[in-house]
């Protein structure tokens, strides 16, 4: 079987594809003024000091008057080492920030995940199985008003109705609840919901739409003839083939939702996550940690796209894996 | 024809679809039997209701919107009268279905050997190593090559021909008494149809399956079939065994389908006209709008009462009246003299 081959030659096509980022990213650095240098010229100034030699010995510090080939090969090495640098906002390195954020960011966003990938499929057979039925425009409207209205507003919008009017949740997001206690669950339901309503409805109608073909097909009633049960014919038989094209639309929606929206609902929330954490980043201009933090979402973006790839032909057994 | 009870024995099937248009009936009263070991053809045009009265049996029929009311009697029980889980324990175990188009009667996801071992596991609890040897051993019965090497591969990976002997080897996991086949050979081409027909034919004589046919092609009628129903618009026009259908035909519509074979009439062009609209079928005989022989009583009433024109040929036609009745118009209709008058039904 070739399939071996193939999943090695993706994993090394997706660290190539890092590779290049990471590269394009030093070099936009590298062409940027450098905010460090510029203040310690000004502070120079300030004082009564050379500007110029100030930023000079500042220059000299960072390691900027090396060539730019001993630049590049000495980031790097700290980017795969994970050396990446002191964030002066949050006076700590910035892998330990980020290791901070990543700790909320994942308490709300693997079961949204989890729930989108198992409800949205599920919500969109169902929908299918009993097409143009109340059910149907019911789960239809649903997902529409899920996937149209914006997370950041619902999610305002439930905060005023739970934790302002009828008092059930904390307000702001308390950092202090242990991680597995029901004060946590509870704080972390509505943001679950919010994002799982913004991401259900393009899953679900795609598997709609998509098994909607399946259940008419001729392998349908061929299993009918068998003598299979509806139940299992729509877990196998519609399922299963639907779970194909969904592959390529979910991983996507899921990124796109994860990079955007998750920020937008760190900060209704108050929960101090990645997305927070970049977003303090950029105001407080804290180049190290911004630049971080765009490498843990982009190898989240390669490591998804690489998932989706290996699921893709793993689900369909017709798509050649041979001559690629 | 014996005399016992036939193995399937259908009586007054109807078969409606709700639709938009309101009701449509694809098909309208018709009976039919079946015994072990004999093949029974239903011919007839696209359109004409074979396919939907085969679905009818084991009522796979995509329901609601479409409702089959009737007797469908098989070894003795009713099967319009079960339940829907009763039904599934005959469905691909008692009676199989194979269907016209293989290319995409297998889901693409699974192996062969997996869809073979569902349609047995499904109905017997047996193990998965016991499944597998029954699975190879079919595969190797409807001769795929290999059998135990393909049995991993998927349907893409076999061609048209092949993968309609897995859907046979699908279809024989419970050793069926019934066979239905819609359209078995149509997507094929002429030589696969050839060993898949032979093969039908051979597994009849192995397993004594009754074999319910369909198909709109009389040259693979002739290679097969016991005995013909033709059917048009949801009606029965005629039915009879195979020799006396195809040496004298008594309807003018089994006429003109015959006449279409290149070897018999010739008449390339088909039988100009189309089906009566479904949703609103016409006074007295459906194909009256298209019959050369039309005259008034052919419009008036019901679908004429099938008569007996030769011991086992029964033809639904108002130039052939019951023996009961005087007011007979004419002795029957002579094929390829449209205009004779006064010619009995079965010389040549």
């Amino acid at each position: 079987m070739g399939l071996g081959r193939y999943i090695t030659a993706r994993v090394a096509w997706a660290a190539v594809v890092s590779l290049i980022i990471v590269t394009i990213t030093f070099v936009l650095l590298a062409a940027a003024p450098n905010p460090s240098i510029r203040e310690a010229a000004t502070q120079a100034a300030l004082q009564g000091g050379d500007p110029a030699a100030a930023a000079e010995r500042e220059r000299e510090l960072r390691g900027l008057n090396e060539p730019l080939h001993v630049r590049y090969l000495d980031f790097l090495q700290s980017v795969y080492t994970l050396d990446w640098g002191w964030s002066q906002h949050r006076s700590q390195p910035v892998t330990e920030a980020l290791w901070e954020g990543l700790y909320y960011t994942a308490q709300y966003s693997i079961p949204w995940t989890i729930l989108t990938v198992i409800l949205g499929p599920i919500v969109g057979v169902y929908s299918a199985a009993n097409m143009y039925s109340w059910k149907d425009h019911a789960a239809t409207g649903f997902a529409f008003f899920g996937y149209a209205i914006p997370n950041f507003f619902f999610g305002i919008i439930l905060l005023l109705i739970f934790g302002v009017w009828l008092d059930v949740i904390p307000v702001v997001y308390d950092t202090s609840v242990p991680l597995f206690s029901l004060d946590n669950v509870i704080q972390l339901i509505i943001p679950v919901f919010v994002l799982v309503t913004g991401s259900i409805g393009a899953t679900m109608r795609v598997s709609r739409n998509e098994s909607a073909e399946f259940q008419n097909s001729d392998f349908m009633k061929t299993a009918k003839a068998k003598g299979v049960s509806p139940l299992r014919a729509y877990a196998y038989h519609v399922m299963r083939p639907t779970l194909v094209p969904l592959s390529t639309t979910l991983v996507g929606q899921l990124l796109a939702l994860f990079l955007g929206s998750s920020l937008l609902v760190e900060v209704v929330f108050g929960i101090p996550g990645l997305g927070r954490l970049t977003f303090d980043a950029l105001v407080a201009q804290d180049t190290n940690l911004v630049l971080g933090a765009t490498l843990v979402f982009t190898f989240i973006a390669v490591v998804g796209n690489l998932v989706e790839d290996l699921v893709f032909t793993i689900l369909d057994p017709r798509i050649s894996y041979d001559d690629r | 024809m014996s005399t016992a009870e036939p193995l399937l024995e259908v009586e007054d099937l109807t078969t409606t679809f709700s639709t938009d248009d309101g009701e449509l009936m694809a098909v309208d009263g018709i009976d039919f039997s079946v015994d072990s070991g004999e093949t029974v053809c239903i011919v007839g045009e696209s359109g004409s209701g074979k396919t939907v009265a085969t679905e009818s049996i084991t009522r796979i029929v995509k329901s609601p919107p479409g409702h089959v009311e009737g007797s469908v009697r098989f070894k003795g029980q009713d099967l319009l009268e079960m339940s829907e889980p009763e039904l599934r324990d005959i469905r691909g175990y008692e009676i199989a279905h194979i269907f016209q188009n293989p290319q995409e009667a297998m889901n693409h996801c699974y192996t062969v050997g997996w869809q073979i071992m569902e349609a047995l596991q499904i109905h017997r609890d047996v193990s998965n190593e016991e499944a597998r040897a029954k699975a190879v051993d079919l595969l190797d019965k409807v001769g795929i090559a290999n059998a135990s090497s393909r049995f991993d591969d998927h349907p893409h990976e076999f061609s048209g021909g092949q993968k309609q002997r897995v859907m046979i080897a699908m279809a024989l996991v419970g050793d069926p008494d019934l066979l239905i086949a819609d359209e078995p050979t149509t997507a094929l081409d002429v030589t696969v149809q050839a060993q898949i027909l032979r093969l039908l034919d051979d597994l009849q004589e192995e397993f004594d399956m009754g074999i319910l046919f369909v198909t709109h092609d009389l040259g693979v009628v002739a290679e097969i079939a016991d005995r013909i129903i033709v059917m048009y618009a949801g009606k029965v026009m005629e039915r009879g065994g195979v020799l006396d259908i195809f040496d004298h035909p008594a309807h003018p519509y089994t006429q003109q389908l015959l006449n279409c074979l290149p070897d018999i009439g010739g008449n390339t062009g088909g039988i100009p006209g189309k089906l009566p609209d479904p949703h609103d079928p016409p006074d007295g005989c459906r194909f009256a709008a298209r019959c050369d022989h039309t005259i008034d009583a052919c419009r008036t009433g019901q679908q004429p009462e099938e008569v007996e024109v030769n011991p086992g040929q029964k033809a639904s036609c108002v130039y052939y009246r019951p023996a009961h009745d005087d007011s007979v118009i004419r002795d029957g209709i002579q094929n390829t003299e449209p205009d004779t008058t006064e010619v009995g039904s079965a010389d040549d």
